[in-house]
């Protein structure tokens, strides 16, 4: 992983007035495939979300805590919101349920339709949800507010293999 | 001429600015409503009202969407629409030519909503100050108005949150929303807000047709119990009795979410009742239609439409003379489409589905509307602009 100064800096800068803002990346058409390469070949959980979804704001401070809990997660953050929301109360929300420090990223494209195709053509819409991808690429989605159980029962099978 | 449809073209083209800027970071822009409705005048008028950014506009076509001429305002200061995926500012003309638009606006950062209505009595030259539907300031979302075309008196259909707040203040549960109504009284404005039923799904357009003179039917999503969101028709006895709910599918899908994803209805002139829908019920997942015999009577087994790897979605129903439309939204992997198909038989057997447009980017739901005894498609896309497309009334 490459170190980021300029990066560090503004964190740190951001940390001492408080809260810290998300490093926010815009989901357009084939951000989909740039993620799944960029973590091929490693256990990841993708967790989508809503600012308009009121049971994701409530399940959200859950999944900071399992990312402090667990560091050896790769969490990925999609905000998947059908109508592209406002970044700034994305990254928000984000730093509310302390998930500044995930990989996040916001639906950025109206055509919602081709985002959600391009992840999963079988997905209509519905949040939240979540996918867990393990080494060789094989998705196991989880409807609806999750069982953090299953998901840490999916990092700990992860490891043994 | 010309400048006309220039004029039309710039502002049909003059969607959310927020796509424009996407490279990087995404822009700073705040969601906005996108959607055009329209509604056809007894002269043959097409009526088409639009959310843009913090305003409502109408304008008005005689060639059938042609050309249109220059926009009217209907909201005289900026507005924070509701530009939620299901909502959408709606136009009604009564059978004097009146016109009715109704819309709604986000009260708050919790998606609280108020419901407004204006009326424009000089054939569209201007419009009333907006209004609110009802008094109680709660909230109010997903106004639908319909014209009864017996008496060609304005219903108004809505959902409204005023006995959530009342049962937070009681320490009680009240999952969901009510469908509360109002008939206008005269051209002032609309009488008194009555609920007909508590506890309904609070994300999803409404659907309404009339079954009979001052007899609504009105389709929703329902919450049955167990957090179950189906749907249900409640079909008024008369302008201030609402009926049961007879429940359309038991899709059993048991969410503690709303999909704003909303259904549609049509009645036909034999008195039998249609209703198409979204739903991904443990029963069943995907676009599914249903037909009733009558207003009594259970609906029979809901029929899929498409398949699930195609995204279907939004559908609309229209009851055109004994002709009955059924249109909804696809996705190929990169174009949407609107597919079509008719029924002369009560909704017993049905035309293939056919590709009646598409478009490469994103759009609105594909509506119905039927003037003059044909059926037109009504699609406002990004790419493409607004499009009224005439369908074939023989399969």
């Amino acid at each position: 992983m490459t170190f980021r100064p300029l990066l560090l800096a503004l964190l740190l800068a951001v940390a001492s007035a408080g809260a810290q803002a998300a490093d926010l990346q815009s989901f357009g058409r084939g951000s989909w495939s740039k993620l799944r390469a960029a973590h091929d070949d490693q256990p990841t959980v993708v967790h989508f979300w809503g600012l308009t979804c009121a049971p994701c704001l409530v399940e959200m401070p859950e999944w900071g805590k399992l990312q402090a809990e667990r560091p050896d997660m790769r969490l990925v953050m999609v905000a998947a919101d059908p109508v592209p929301q406002d970044p700034a109360r994305v990254s928000d929300m984000l730093a509310r349920a302390n998930l500044a420090k995930a990989e996040n990223w916001a639906f950025a494209d109206r055509f919602n339709e081709r985002l959600r195709y391009e992840i999963d053509p079988d997905w209509p819409g519905e949040l939240p949800r979540t996918m867990l991808i393990d080494r060789d690429g094989k998705e196991t989605v989880l409807t609806g507010v999750a069982d953090l159980g299953e998901v840490r029962a999916w990092l700990d099978a992860q490891k043994k293999r | 001429m010309r400048a006309l449809l220039a004029f039309a073209a710039i502002l049909l083209f003059a969607g959310p600015a927020a796509a424009q800027h996407q490279h990087g970071k995404p822009g700073a822009a705040a969601p906005e409503a996108f959607t055009a409705t329209p509604a056809f005048g007894p002269d043959g008028t097409l009526w088409l009202v639009r959310a843009m950014a913090d305003k409502i506009v109408v304008v008005r076509s005689s060639d059938l969407g042609k050309t249109f001429s220059e926009p009217v305002a209907v909201t005289p200061e900026p507005m924070n629409l509701d530009w939620g995926p299901d909502a959408r500012a709606r136009i009604v003309v009564d059978p004097k030519g009146g016109l009715v638009v109704t819309f709604a606006i986000f009260q708050d950062r919790n998606f609280n909503g108020r419901a407004f209505f204006a009326r424009s009595n000089d054939n569209g030259a201007s419009f009333s100050k907006p209004r609110p539907i009802t008094a109680d300031t709660t909230s109010q979302r997903f106004e639908t108005a319909a014209v009864d075309p017996a008496t060609g008196r304005v219903f108004a259909v809505w959902l409204d949150k005023r006995n959530v707040a009342k049962a937070r203040a009681a320490g009680k549960p009240y999952p969901g929303a009510a469908l509360a109504y109002a008939w206008e009284d005269g051209d002032a404005g609309f009488g008194p807000t009555s609920i007909a039923l508590d506890n309904t799904c609070e994300c999803c357009r409404l659907g309404v047709a009339f079954a009979g003179p001052g007899k609504p039917a009105v389709v929703f999503r329902n919450i049955f119990p167990g957090s179950i969101r189906d749907h249900g028709v409640i079909t008024f006895k008369d302008e201030k009795t609402p009926g049961p709910v007879r429940r359309v599918s038991a899709d059993d899908w048991k969410i503690e979410a709303c999909p704003h994803h909303g259904p549609s209805i049509a009645i036909l002139p034999d008195g039998s009742y249609h209703v198409a829908w979204f739903t991904a019920g443990s029963a069943r997942k995907g676009l599914f239609y249903a037909r009733a015999d009558t207003g009594d009577t259970p609906f029979g087994a809901p029929r899929a439409l498409s398949t699930s790897r195609r995204q279907p979605a939004r559908p609309y129903l229209l009851a055109n003379g004994t002709a009955l439309h059924l249109v909804w939204k696809e996705f190929d992997g990169t174009r949407s489409t609107v597919r079509w198909q008719v029924s002369h038989d009560s909704g017993r057997t049905w035309s293939d589905p056919r590709t009646v447009a598409d478009t490469s980017d994103a759009s609105d739901h594909p509506l119905l509307v039927a003037n003059a005894g044909r059926a037109y498609l009504s699609w406002l896309t990004k790419a493409d602009g607004y499009r009224l497309i005439p369908l074939e009334d023989q399969p």
